[in-house]
């Protein structure tokens, strides 16, 4: 029975059907397939979810290693599994909405991400003020925009130096935005392509089924 | 050879972020079109409509759309507007303690908006497209609790069948939003959408507003700043206005400085080199 | 948005043209894998960079720190994974220990155990099948930013002599490089994430901008399929510059959205 669930044939069969539930009611007016495609879109989120029970035991795996080795930081895997450990405890025992549970949100997971996004502000910063060099006419060019935009940004410059407007919005708006397109349109189409790969069976490793090296 | 050390430089922009922060200046701020836009949207809405808050941020992302959630949610209350809120991360749980219960508890209570009544929190009802589709499509077939396991049934998401019935979607967002809401319920149903939006992230949400696919959207902490000067709410954002426009200058002067640095050392030092190179 | 220019019975409103440019795709994708003749690509600068990373680590005797992204089985994320592939053969060949940092999203996991089976792949390729430690490919969370602090931790404890960040990163990028440039490693990027690349062009010592990544995958890889992909891609670019010139044309010429209310049909 198990060489029917391996069968790359079986396998591929199944995905093609699931594309074509997804894909088909969206452009075609087919309403008895569409409550079917809906149920299918809802199994597929609950099971995408699971990935988490995966990297809880791959943290665990990996910190417990680096505890065992006392490798360089080892206290702070302690930490991370203590706090793991508790998180995990108080939610499912307390439930997420018990006050004990959302002061360890609100104290230590909220502030710690608040905190790495934050750092990003001086890596710009520091990042920013390193590049911007005037090596070349293009870099100099470079630098006129940008700390065009940077003026423009300031909600101060607006009062003192309101005719800088039109040109960091045209940057920013209008070059920055067909920009923008340019590269959707390029991810589109790749992510449309790949689909085409998988669909066509020339893509089946995310299946596990590794490619026949050529000889 | 001309360096600093760049922490320097963030201990310099630390104190310049922080210091009005703690003592605000009151630098005087414009507003842009952008928000001029934005808050026009939402004054199309009337009381009792219907409007669905998606908050797709992580709480790292809150602190940036903060003063424009705040703002916004205030008009919501202020004007009688019923609200679902649905997370779109699953840290979006902190976001209610923080948002709700901390900044708009006292406004709500002057306003009498009540949950269940006039808002309602879904819970983490939109983790991805899959999750927009089923909503978008059969409403009541796919929510039939609230994010404490309470029953729905006779508030006012009864007269939510697909998305057509909501009034507007109000998407904070950090990443390209979700992107499920676009797809499933704004192409489909042509439901308006507005959008508060991170810094970073904005130029692909000016795409999405120059195709129409939204109507308004709110600039990152500026636009939130923005906004509270024209509902007359002063909060979290007009005050970070001083920090954000020194932050920029300062940025302005290291690239100058920096510029200065490479053409009088580093450029003749290079030069100086190329010159003394044995061939 | 503009008003339709038709409608095809049958067809939801509005996505008949969309449904024609997909289909197109399909065509022309399937037509170009299965020609047989491999099609030209240029080689990317930034393979150079990537062999010359590498040989700075070696030389260094440190680490090569390489990623492929945070995303589920993506596009951008299967070119990079050709690239790793590439990055683990040149490793195995120079000795030199390979780190890959792998997680950030909840399908992260899927893409891993495809990220193993290459790098694994590649050492015993290489015959040195005993170098790989899966260890060394820790997930480290799904995440974003839990991830990004395992990522720094690597960089900070582990001190790569390069970092390869390619495939689908987004803000956690800009964290990421600047930490890279931090503890002395060659740093190259690839920008997928559209908001970020500017921050990332400031903080790379090399920058793989948008298609080029893919691109740089594909030559690296000669894979057909992913060749296609590249050759499909830059027919739907050239087919949609047309569409805007001829649009624009038509606009200030004759004032009518004939283009527009197309594509918006």
């Amino acid at each position: 029975m198990s060489w029917f669930f391996k069968s790359k044939q079986v396998n591929l069969a199944i995905l093609v059907a699931s594309f074509l539930i997804g894909f088909v009611p969206y452009f075609l007016k087919i309403p008895q397939i569409y409550e079917f495609t809906v149920s299918l879109t809802n199994v597929a989120s609950v099971v995408g979810q699971f990935t988490i029970v995966i990297a809880i035991y791959s943290q665990y795996r990996r910190s417990l290693k680096f505890i065992r080795e006392r490798r360089k930081g080892w206290v702070y895997n302690i930490y991370l599994l203590a706090l793991m450990s508790l998180m995990i405890l108080m939610g499912f025992t307390l439930g997420e909405h018990h006050a004990t549970y959302m002061w360890l949100v609100n104290s230590i997971v909220a502030p710690c991400s608040s905190v790495v996004y934050g750092i990003l502000a001086f890596y710009m910063f520091s990042a920013g003020a390193r590049a911007f060099r005037a090596r070349s006419l293009k870099a100099s060019l470079l630098i006129v925009g940008g700390i065009t935009v940077l003026l423009y940004q300031a909600p101060l410059t607006g009062s003192f130096l309101p005719g800088i407007s039109p040109y960091a919005v045209f940057l920013s708006q209008t070059v920055g935005m067909s920009l923008n397109r340019m590269f959707a349109i390029a991810i589109i189409t790749g992510a449309i392509m790949l689909n085409v790969r998988m669909l066509t069976g020339r893509e089946l490793a995310f299946l596990g089924f590794a490619r026949e090296e050529e000889s | 050879m001309a360096t600093y050390d760049k922490r320097w430089a963030y201990l310099l922009l630390f104190i310049l972020v922080l210091l009005p922060m703690l003592q605000p200046i009151g630098m005087p701020i414009s507003v842009s079109e952008l928000t001029k836009e934005y808050y026009a949207q939402l004054q199309t809405l009337e009381e009792g409509d219907i409007v669905l808050a998606s908050w797709s941020t992580e709480y790292s992302g809150y602190m940036e759309l903060k003063p424009g959630m705040i703002a916004t949610h205030k008009y919501y209350i202020k004007n009688g507007i019923k609200l679902f809120i649905c997370l779109g991360h699953p840290e979006g749980l902190a976001l209610v303690d923080a948002l709700l219960d901390k900044e708009l508890a006292s406004y709500m209570e002057k306003y009498d908006y009540t949950y269940g009544e006039d808002y309602i929190i879904l819970g983490f009802a939109l983790p991805n497209q899959a999750a927009t589709l089923a909503m978008a499509t059969d409403f009541q077939a796919s929510v039939k609790v609230d994010w404490k396991g309470e029953s729905i049934a006779g508030t006012f998401l009864d007269r939510i069948e697909t998305g057509a019935d909501i009034d507007m979607i109000s998407d904070f967002t950090t990443g390209a939003g979700n992107p499920g809401l676009i797809n499933h319920v704004v192409l489909t149903f042509g439901t308006p959408m507005i959008q508060n939006q991170i810094g970073v992230s904005l130029p692909g949400s000016f795409m999405n507003l120059d195709a129409g696919l939204i109507t308004g959207l709110l600039a990152s902490t500026r636009g939130g700043s923005e906004l509270e000067l024209l509902i007359n709410e002063p909060g979290p954002g007009l005050i970070a206005m001083d920090a954000f426009t020194l932050g920029h200058y300062l940025l302005i002067i290291f690239i100058v400085i920096g510029n200065i640095g490479y053409f009088g050392w580093t450029k003749r030092l290079a030069e100086e080199m190329e010159r003394t190179t044995i061939r | 948005m503009a008003e339709l220019l038709f409608e095809i019975p049958g067809i939801e409103s509005g996505r008949a043209v969309g449904l024609i440019l997909i289909l197109g795709i399909f065509a022309l994708g399937i037509y170009y894998m299965r020609r047989g003749k491999l099609p030209y690509i240029r080689r990317v600068a930034a393979i150079d960079a990537i062999q010359e990373a590498v040989g700075r680590a070696t030389e260094m005797g440190k680490p090569v720190l390489c990623s492929y992204g945070r995303g589920g089985f993506a596009y951008s994320v299967i070119a990079a994974l050709s690239i790793l592939g590439h990055v683990a053969k040149t490793c195995a060949e120079t000795n030199t220990r390979l780190l890959v940092p792998t997680g950030g999203s909840h399908t992260g996991y899927l893409t891993r155990e495809l990220a193993v089976d290459i790098v694994k792949g590649q050492y015993s390729v290489a015959g040195k099948p005993e170098m790989f430690n899966e260890d060394d490919m820790p997930f480290l969370s799904g995440e974003q930013y839990s991830f990004t602090a395992g990522y720094i931790g690597m960089l900070v404890r582990d001190r790569p002599g390069a970092v390869i960040m390619t495939g689908g990163h987004s803000s956690e990028a800009m964290n990421i490089a600047e930490m890279s440039n931090l503890v002395g490693a060659l740093t190259i990027t690839s920008g997928t994430y559209v908001s970020n690349m500017a921050a990332l062009a400031c903080a790379s010592d090399y920058i793989m901008l948008m298609d080029e990544q893919p691109a740089a995958g594909a030559y690296l890889s000669r894979d057909p399929e992913q060749l296609a992909s590249i050759q499909v891609i830059d027919i739907y670019k050239v087919l949609s510059l047309a569409l805007m010139v001829v649009g624009l044309i038509i606009l200030n010429v004759t004032g009518n959205n004939f283009i527009g209310r197309l594509l918006a049909s």
